[in-house]
């Protein structure tokens, strides 16, 4: 957190709109992904790996490769949750309306949709074109109980690392394109997976 | 002292006895609109359940609002804040939008969620159960849902507290947007049940008016959003108030022009105010006589009551109309007592009846109508002569009078007439291809098309219970209820899965029995093996050591809990619901499960007979019908009897069979033909149009009484005309407006008793005069 903090107040500002319009792709768009999950319930950082996929503005789908085998699809309103091969579990999205919210920011930002961003969130922008980071902090209220920011680490127009902060400090940090193959850093924490982010690689 | 101190001193006499007798009345007597102590008597258990049912039954509390006039997200917003406010109320026992409540179950009552699921029943909660479901709180805390897990987690690893929301809400959901529910047509939903019943409106009036306010006070941001409200208590406030503003304003117009009728009658400002000190007398005395009585009036008592009352305006009006020269009011009404006090007799030993009625309701109206006549009659004898002035007009010389009743004494009279018409009427009679009797009482306080239609479509959308009917669990004891309850629940799936009904709740779906409980509770791992089981699921999971404390004492606090009781579940929110599904009567105790959605009720015999009734389908409008009906029988057995007693009084007031013929002949001719008028018109039968018969068949018999007379000369008959007219005019006067009015049971009550007044004014012109010409000749 520190680090963050000194790095932003270090860091020339950039323009954080204009970043997430450079992040527009064609769709689909389709990356692996390595997950590393800090939380206060674990004893030690939990990994997954799939493929995270965005499918256009409100359709997001992730997949679970390891440990388990998982894949939600987000559209039309609904999650769909499907595990190995258990009946699939539907949630409708307006049951969990921090959870909405959230997706519809994140969506905003895969889709580089600025006006949907800048209505759900606030968007700060730090560092350089070659390390820069967005800082996604929610403004609705009751969004704000559940996640503290959304963080997006990447270089030129290509995104490398989302990390989810909830508002307990809980922390999952995905490692996307080529991050999601590299080595992860050793010892495993939360620290190392940040320089990481930062850097692009997890050399020492 | 002088005749005129005299006079005076009586008047002020008998205003401050009135005034006294008001002050009294109005601080002992409360008026009570709960309608059903106007309703029969129940007969059977079904009755009585519905007599309970229809006020303080689950779904009769229920208030359905909808807001609509702003965006979805705005009106989302407002709903929250809204029922966050309702819910401060005490007006309210529950107040529901589709909010995830995680307060559902109260802090105190957590550790009994491992005796209300019924999640371990089929697998024990053991290691491989419980690693199962640590393994999927893994993936739970890497999907979308962490967020809202986490709180929880520590507590409830296996989440009994979410699996119990998920049971406990409404079996068939109303759409979700943003959270909370919503219509097909963009209104975000909320359901209310209040603590009032639904049937009493002075208390659902205040419960309204406390959602209306707390609306215009949570409102702000949304100043276009606007509420709906609907649901039975909201339509008995509606109905209430309009019959009530209603009648005050066709009261008010009728009041103008009876009060121009009788200046014009009598041209005097005097004779007007002193006119209206009888019925006033009788008025009060009616009130007072309840107030000692049954200490507690009911409002369509007090307007029935008031509406009967009327024929005793016929009292003073007969003694200003046959004033004479040379003779005292006290004198004048000496000779008119003997018909008076045969018609006081016969109206109050008729309504008797209602008397024998045993509704409370009705007992009530015998009582004020009684008394209220006699006290009427009795002043307008004793005290008014004493209090008129000595001046006055003859009414024998009111212009037109005299060719008025030339006119009506050269009507031919043809003998065959009232036979021809008594063919007329029966053949209108049995013509008539609507039912006769009008057995639902609603229609005739009906809620506006538009206003059901929307009840309709918001029950629909909220998924909300039918009004109509219950399904009956009944056993010896609460505890036989709720195991009785499990036990038909496969059944109850069973009949959902067929499709005869969309959904059901019964009362295990919030409580299990006891037994089952400890069942439950029984197969409850102690805490060194729970810590064991717990140790050997974490086997290559990342949670840390100790995070699942919060879990092992609730568990082991459930082993040692005593069974949740009904009584104790009820003080939780969710509680609020078993304890409306849950009565005790006559010693038993009756589970009430709602029905949401019945397509097929006949598909509940086949339970009904293999329970041997102890469950069964209970449809309100089926028994409330069979209710009036029964009721009806015994008023209409009541009336025989009052009919058979005023035949006897007229006879034994005259003596003379011919005489008693021709008043009571036209009298019940009358009656008949304003049955067949009605019957023809496509009328159903009601109450009122009983009570309203009635009051038309006391005021024939004075036009009867009277025309039948001998009178002594000429100007004696007209007199005898002028009061008659004047009483028809002004009886029409008041119930020629309320056929005009737009709600039936107004109308019923007007247009019966106008065509009352109408057939019993010309029958008894026609064959009570035509048998004094002839007794004459």
């Amino acid at each position: 957190m520190l680090l963050i903090l000194s790095c932003l107040a270090n860091a020339a500002e950039v323009d954080p709109l204009a970043l997430v319009n450079g992040l527009q792709r064609e769709l689909p768009a389709r990356t692996a992904y390595t997950e590393v999950r800090f939380s206060q319930m674990y004893d030690r950082a939990v990994i997954a790996r799939g493929e995270l996929e965005y499918l256009g503005p409100g359709k997001l789908g992730k997949r679970v490769d390891s440990p388990y085998v998982e894949t939600t699809t987000i559209a039309d309103g609904e999650v769909t949750i499907q595990r190995g091969s258990r009946e699939p579990r539907r949630i409708s999205l307006d049951r969990i309306p921090e959870l909405e919210g959230f997706l519809r920011g994140f969506s905003a930002l895969l889709g580089g949709d600025v006006a949907a961003l800048q209505r759900d969130f606030e968007v700060q922008g730090s560092g350089s074109a070659e390390h820069w980071q967005l800082r996604l902090s929610p403004t609705d209220k009751r969004l704000k109980t559940r996640i503290e920011a959304l963080q997006v680490d990447g270089a030129g127009s290509k995104a490398r690392c989302f990390s989810i902060i909830d508002a307990d400090a809980d922390v999952s940090i995905l490692m996307v394109e080529e991050l999601a193959t590299l080595t992860l850093p050793k010892p495993l924490t939360q620290k190392n997976v940040e320089l990481t982010c930062r850097r692009g690689n997890s050399g020492p | 002292m002088s005749p005129r101190l005299r006079r005076w001193a009586l008047l002020i006499g008998w205003v401050i006895v009135l005034l006294a007798v008001a002050v009294y009345t109005g601080h002992t007597l409360k008026l009570s609109t709960d309608l059903r102590s106007f309703m029969p008597p129940a007969q059977t258990p079904d009755q009585k359940l519905l007599m309970e049912q229809i006020g303080e039954g689950p779904g009769s509390r229920l208030l359905l609002l909808a807001l609509s006039g702003d965006g979805e997200e705005q009106l989302a917003e407002l709903s929250r804040r809204f029922s966050a406010a309702l819910r401060q109320d005490a007006h309210f026992s529950q107040v529901v939008n589709g909010e995830f409540d995680a307060g559902l179950l109260d802090e105190a009552l957590l550790p009994y969620r491992y005796l209300l699921t019924p999640s371990f029943d089929a697998t024990p909660l053991d290691a491989a159960t419980l690693a199962d479901e640590l393994g999927q709180r893994v993936e739970d805390l890497g999907s979308p849902a962490a967020t809202l897990l986490k709180p929880i987690l520590p507590r409830d690893p296996t989440l009994e507290i979410m699996k119990l929301a998920e049971q406990w809400s409404p079996p068939k959901q109303p759409l979700l947007r943003d959270g909370v529910w919503f219509s097909p047509e963009g209104e975000a939903l909320l359901l209310v049940q209040t603590h009032a019943a639904g049937f009493d409106p002075a208390a659902q009036g205040e419960a309204i008016a406390a959602i209306e306010s707390t609306f215009a006070a949570n409102k702000a941001g949304s100043a276009n959003a606007r509420l709906v409200i609907s649901g039975p208590g909201y339509f008995s406030v509606l109905v209430n108030a309009s019959t009530r503003g209603e009648s005050e304003w066709l009261g008010r117009i009728s009041t103008v022009g009876f009060i121009i009728l009788l200046l014009l009658a009598y041209r005097s400002v005097a004779v007007l105010g002193l006119a209206a000190l009888p019925i006033a007398s009788g008025a009060l005395a009616g009130v007072a006589a309840i107030a000692v009585v049954f200490t507690e009036m009911h409002g369509i008592t007090l307007a029935f009551g008031f509406t009967l009352l009327g024929v005793a305006q016929e009292y003073p009006i007969r003694l200003l109309s046959h004033r004479r020269a040379g003779e005292t009011a006290l004198e004048s009404v000496r000779s008119l007592w003997p018909l008076l006090l045969t018609a006081i007799a016969s109206a109050c030993i008729a309504y008797l009846a209602f008397f024998a009625s045993g509704v409370t309701g009705l007992m009530q109206l015998a009582v004020f109508t009684i008394s209220g006549l006699l006290v009427a009659g009795f002043s307008t004898r004793y005290l008014l002569p004493r209090v008129l002035p000595p001046g006055f007009r003859d009414a024998a010389d009111t212009p037109g009078l005299g060719r008025i009743w030339n006119w009506l004494e050269g009507l031919p009279r043809p003998r065959w007439l009232p036979p021809a018409l008594l063919v007329i009427a029966a053949l209108m009679l049995w013509s008539a291809t609507t039912p006769f009797w009008q057995n639902d009482l609603a229609s005739l306080t009906p809620v506006p098309k538009d206003l059901m239609q929307r009840e309709g479509r918001l029950r629909a959308a909220l998924g909300a219970p039918d009004v109509r009917y219950l399904l009956i669990v009944e056993a010896a004891d609460a505890e036989g209820v709720l195991e009785l309850s499990e036990k038909i629940s496969p059944r109850i799936d069973a009949l959902v899965e067929q499709g005869a009904v969309n959904a059901a709740e019964l009362p295990s779906r919030y409580l299990p029995s006891l037994a089952t409980q400890r069942t439950r509770q029984a197969a409850l791992p102690d805490s060194p093996a729970l810590a064991a089981m717990l140790a050997d699921a974490s086997q290559g999971l990342p949670f840390r050591a100790g995070l699942f404390q919060p879990f092992l004492d609730d568990v082991e606090k459930a082993r040692t809990l005593e069974a949740l009781s009904p009584a104790e579940f009820a003080r939780s929110p969710i509680g609020a619901r078993i304890e409306a599904m849950l009565v005790q009567r006559d010693g038993h105790w009756l589970g009430l499960g709602t029905i949401i959605g019945m397509q097929d009720p006949a598909a509940f015999d086949a339970l009904a007979r293999e329970t041997d009734g102890a469950v069964r389908l209970l449809d309100l409008k089926g028994a409330s019908e069979s209710l009036v009906a029964s009721y009806r029988e015994r008023i209409l057995h009541a009336f025989a009897i009052a009919i058979v007693l005023l035949v006897i009084t007229v006879f034994i007031a005259f003596r003379d069979i011919h005489r008693a013929w021709h008043v009571l002949a036209p009298m019940t001719l009358a009656t008949i033909l304003v049955l067949a008028v009605l019957r023809a018109g496509g009328t159903s039968l009601s109450l009122f149009h009983l009570v309203a018969l009635t009051l038309a068949a006391g005021l024939g018999l004075h036009y009867a009484l009277f025309f039948e007379r001998t009178t002594p000369d000429a100007a004696e008959a007209r007199r005898t005309l002028h009061a008659t007219l004047v009483c028809v005019i002004s009886a029409l006067l008041v119930f020629a407006l309320l056929a005009w009015s737009s709600l039936p049971v107004l109308r019923a009550i007007g247009l019966t008793v106008s065509l009352g007044v109408g057939f019993h004014f010309c029958l008894s012109i026609l064959m009570a005069r035509k048998g004094r010409s002839r007794d004459a000749g």
